[in-house]
C-alpha cells in the first residue's frame, strides 16, 4: 500500500500536473483566468483576498523551508531542534491562522452572496472541497506534532527525507512506514489538490505578469 | 518624425439630442450577451449629472489616467510594482452597483396570468441572479435631470465652484454622448500585466486580446474613462472596438452610422507618434490641448506626405487623410475638442462644444449672444473639454457663433460682420460641413485599411478571402 501511495502516486500526479497544465494552455487559454469576483461582490473581498492569499505565500515557504533543506545543513548551522521548532512555528501559526480564516471567509462570500453564485462552477466547489481538507489536516497535524500527542515523531527525519528521494526519482517508501495518519491524509490532499491543478482555477498562479516589470507602456501591434 | 495614422471622431454637441440611438445600436451589435448586459461601450449623459459608472470623472477616488511627477510621466493608480500588489483586492476597481445591476422583465406573466381582478404586472427580474429585485440605479437614471439628486454631485460642478448654477432660473443642460477614446497615450495599455491591450499600428485603434487576457482588470480603473468593462462570465475586459470590423472595410463605426442627429464625424488623423510622449507630459495641463495639436501634422504637407510613406501608410490612407473632414474641425479651423485632457492620454475622440440659449440677465434683443453670456457657465464646459481653460472654450464657441452670424447676413443681404477671424469662404465650408454635410462628407475613411479599393475587393466576393496552401479555395 505504501509503495502505491507514496512510491507511484506523487509521480502520476506531477505527470498529470505537467501534461495537464502543458495540454490546456496549449489548447485553449480563453478560460485560463481566477474568474475574479471583486467585480460581483467588492467588500467582502477587501480583507479575505489579501489574508488567504498572504497566509498561502507563508505555508507555501514554510513547506519549502521544512522539505527541501535537510537537518544536518540546519544542525550544522547551529540551530537545534528546540530552536527550530520555535522558528517553524512563530512563522507556522500565524500562516496557518491567515490562510485557515482566509479561505473561511472567502468561502463565506462565495456561498453567502447571491451573486456569488452565478460564477461558481462544479469544479470550483470540488477544489473547495479538496482545499479544505489539505488545510484542515495540514493545520491538524502540525497541533497534534506541536503537542507532542504524536510522541517524538519528526518529520524532518521521515517526510522529508522521502520527499527528496521522490526528487531523485529514487522513492524510498519505508521511511513513511511509521508516519502518523494524519500526515498522511494530509499528503494524499495535497497530491489530489496537484492532480487537479490544471483543470481548476488555480491555473492563474502561473501568469503571474514578470514580464510587465521589463515591457515598455504602449503597445503596438499590427493587425 | 515618425508617422502613424488614426481613426478619429468628431461630435458635434451642438447637434445632439440625447435620443440614445448610438448607445442602443451599439448595444445590440456588441454587448446583449451574458456578461456584458450591463455594459455599454457608447453611452449618452445628461450634463451636470454623475454619469455612467457613478462619478466615473472623480480622479481623486478612482486614479485614472496618468501625472507627470518631476518631469516624468507615471501612471496615477500608481508604479507598476504597487499595482500588482493590488491583485488580490484594488481598491480602486469599479464594482456591478457602480455601474447598475442588469434586468430584465418577466414578460411572460403578461400573457400567461390568469383571469384575475387586476392588471398582470411584469416584474424586474436580476440579469446576474435570476432573481427578482429593485431597480436603484439604471443607465441613464437621471436623463434629462439636470437638476436631479445626483446632478450636484458633477465633479466639474464641484470644480467651477458655482452653487449658483443650479438654481432654477439658471438651470443648464447638455448632452455628452461617450465611447472609448482610441487614445494615442492609452492608460488601459499601459495598465494591462498581461500585455492583453494593445495599439492597433495601422489604423490606432485600442483593442483587447482576449486569448492574452488573465483578467486582472488593472485596465478598468486605469481608463480614467471607464470605457474598459469586465466581463463577469467570460472573466476578460471587454471595450469598444471601433467596430474595427467594418473600419477595415471602409464603413464608419455603428454609432455614426445611426446617429440620428447626424453628429459624428469620422476620418484619418496622421501624428507624430516621436512626439505623442512629449504631449503627453506637458507641464501645465492647460498645455496639453494646444501640444496635442501640434502632434497632429498637416496631411497636405509633402513632407509629412512622405514620412508617412516611408513608416509603410499607403496611398489609400494618406489619401483619405487629405479629404479627412476631423481634421479639418480639429487642426484647420480648431472647433473640436479633446474631452479632459487633463487625464494625460490624448484622446482621439473630439467633441465642437455646444452653444446654448442665452442667459436671462443679457437683453433681450440681442440675436447672437457673446460666448460668454450663454446659459452653460464657459467655465463648466472648460472643466469638460480644456482643462479649465475658458479662453480656448470662448474662442471656439466664438467662432462658431460667427459662422451663425455670417450666414445669417448673407441670408439677409446684409454686410457680413467685422474682424473675422477666417475669409467669408471659410466660415461657409464651416457651415456645409457642420450643418448640412450628407453621410459621404462626414464619412471619410480609406476602402479598407490594408489598402484595397473597392474594386480589388469587389474582386474577392466569393472567395474565401485567403490563399488555401493547397489551393482550390477560390
Amino acid at each position: 500500500m505504501n509503495e502505491i501511495f507514496f512510491g507511484a502516486l506523487p509521480y502520476v500526479a506531477i505527470t498529470v500536473l505537467i501534461v495537464g497544465t502543458a495540454y490546456r494552455y496549449s489548447k485553449d487559454t480563453s478560460t485560463w483566468s481566477t474568474k475574479s469576483s471583486q467585480f460581483l461582490a467588492k467588500s467582502s473581498l477587501k480583507i479575505a483576498g489579501p489574508m488567504f492569499h498572504l497566509g498561502l505565500a507563508m505555508a507555501f515557504g514554510g513547506h519549502v523551508i521544512g522539505i527541501l533543506i535537510p537537518k544536518f545543513l540546519t544542525d550544522s548551522a547551529g540551530i537545534d531542534e528546540h530552536l527550530y521548532h520555535i522558528i517553524a512555528l512563530a512563522g507556522g501559526i500565524p500562516a496557518g491562522i491567515l490562510f485557515f480564516l482566509g479561505f473561511f471567509l472567502l468561502m463565506q462570500r462565495r456561498f453567502g452572496k447571491a451573486r456569488m453564485k452565478v460564477n461558481t462552477s462544479t469544479m470550483d466547489g470540488w477544489l473547495y472541497v479538496i482545499l479544505f481538507a489539505t488545510i484542515a489536516t495540514g493545520c491538524f497535524a502540525t497541533l497534534l506534532n506541536a503537542t507532542g500527542i504524536l510522541g517524538d515523531f519528526n518529520y524532518r527525519e521521515t517526510i522529508s527525507p522521502w520527499f527528496r528521494s521522490l526528487l531523485m526519482f529514487q522513492p524510498d517508501t519505508s521511511l513513511m512506514e511509521n508516519v502518523p495518519l494524519i500526515f498522511k491524509c494530509h499528503l494524499l490532499c495535497a497530491l489530489t489538490l496537484i492532480t487537479i491543478f490544471p483543470f481548476t482555477r488555480l491555473v492563474h498562479c502561473l501568469s503571474f505578469p514578470f514580464e510587465y516589470f521589463g515591457r515598455s507602456h504602449i503597445i503596438y501591434r499590427r493587425k | 518624425m515618425k508617422i502613424k495614422a488614426q481613426v478619429a471622431m468628431v461630435m458635434n454637441l451642438d447637434k445632439c439630442i440625447g435620443c440614445h440611438t448610438c448607445s442602443i445600436t451599439c448595444k445590440n451589435v456588441w454587448t446583449n450577451r451574458e456578461g456584458a448586459e450591463y455594459m455599454y461601450f457608447n453611452n449618452v449623459e445628461t450634463k451636470p449629472g454623475i454619469g455612467y459608472p457613478k462619478n466615473w470623472e472623480d480622479q481623486e477616488y478612482w486614479k485614472g489616467g496618468w501625472q507627470v511627477k518631476g518631469g516624468e510621466l507615471s501612471l496615477r493608480s500608481g508604479s507598476k510594482i504597487e499595482r500588482i500588489l493590488k491583485l488580490f483586492y484594488h481598491p480602486q476597481q469599479p464594482e456591478i452597483l457602480d455601474y447598475y445591476e442588469p434586468w430584465t422583465y418577466d414578460y411572460e406573466t403578461l400573457i400567461n396570468s390568469k383571469r384575475k381582478n387586476h392588471q398582470p404586472v411584469a416584474r424586474p427580474r436580476s440579469l446576474i441572479t435570476q432573481k427578482r429585485m429593485n431597480i436603484k440605479w439604471g443607465p441613464n437614471w437621471e436623463d434629462d435631470l439636470s437638476s436631479g439628486e445626483s446632478a450636484r454631485q458633477d465633479v466639474n460642478l464641484k470644480k467651477i465652484g458655482e452653487d449658483i448654477a443650479l438654481e432654477f432660473h439658471d438651470l443648464f443642460m447638455k448632452y455628452l454622448p461617450r465611447n472609448c477614446n482610441h487614445c494615442l497615450n492609452p492608460a488601459c495599455v499601459a495598465a494591462c500585466p498581461s500585455g492583453a491591450i494593445y495599439k492597433r499600428e495601422e489604423d490606432g485603434v485600442v483593442l483587447v486580446s482576449p486569448d492574452i487576457c488573465r483578467g486582472w482588470r488593472h485596465c478598468i480603473p486605469a481608463c480614467p474613462y471607464k470605457k474598459v468593462y469586465y466581463n463577469w462570465k467570460t472573466n476578460k475586459a471587454e471595450k469598444c472596438t471601433f467596430c474595427y470590423p467594418r473600419l477595415e472595410n471602409g464603413l464608419p463605426t455603428v454609432c455614426t452610422d445611426t446617429c440620428v442627429g447626424r453628429i459624428r464625424y469620422l476620418g484619418i488623423l496622421l501624428y507624430d507618434m516621436d512626439a505623442v510622449l512629449d504631449a503627453a507630459k506637458v507641464d501645465d495641463d492647460k498645455n496639453i490641448y494646444p501640444t496635442l495639436l501640434d502632434v497632429i501634422k498637416d496631411p497636405s504637407d509633402p513632407a509629412v506626405q512622405n514620412a508617412a510613406r516611408e513608416s509603410g501608410i499607403s496611398e489609400a490612407v494618406i489619401k483619405s487623410a487629405e479629404i479627412s473632414p476631423v481634421y479639418k474641425i480639429i487642426k484647420h479651423w480648431q472647433l473640436a475638442l479633446p474631452l479632459h485632457p487633463e487625464y494625460r492620454t490624448l484622446p482621439m475622440v473630439w467633441y465642437i462644444p455646444p452653444l446654448s440659449p442665452i442667459m436671462k440677465k443679457v437683453e433681450d434683443r440681442v440675436y447672437l449672444p457673446n460666448s460668454d453670456a450663454m446659459r452653460i457657465p464657459l467655465s463648466y464646459l472648460a472643466s469638460l473639454f480644456s482643462a479649465s481653460d475658458t479662453k480656448v472654450i470662448a474662442k471656439t464657441l466664438q467662432r462658431l457663433l460667427d459662422m451663425r452670424t455670417v450666414m445669417r447676413q448673407k441670408e439677409i443681404n446684409a454686410a457680413p460682420p467685422k474682424n473675422l477671424e477666417f475669409e467669408i469662404l471659410e466660415y461657409e465650408k464651416m457651415y456645409r460641413l457642420l450643418g448640412i454635410a450628407k453621410y459621404a462628407d462626414r464619412i471619410k475613411l480609406p476602402a479598407g485599411l490594408q489598402g484595397k479599393s473597392h474594386e480589388e475587393l469587389r474582386k474577392l466576393q466569393g472567395s474565401t478571402g485567403y490563399a488555401c496552401p493547397l489551393g482550390g479555395c477560390n
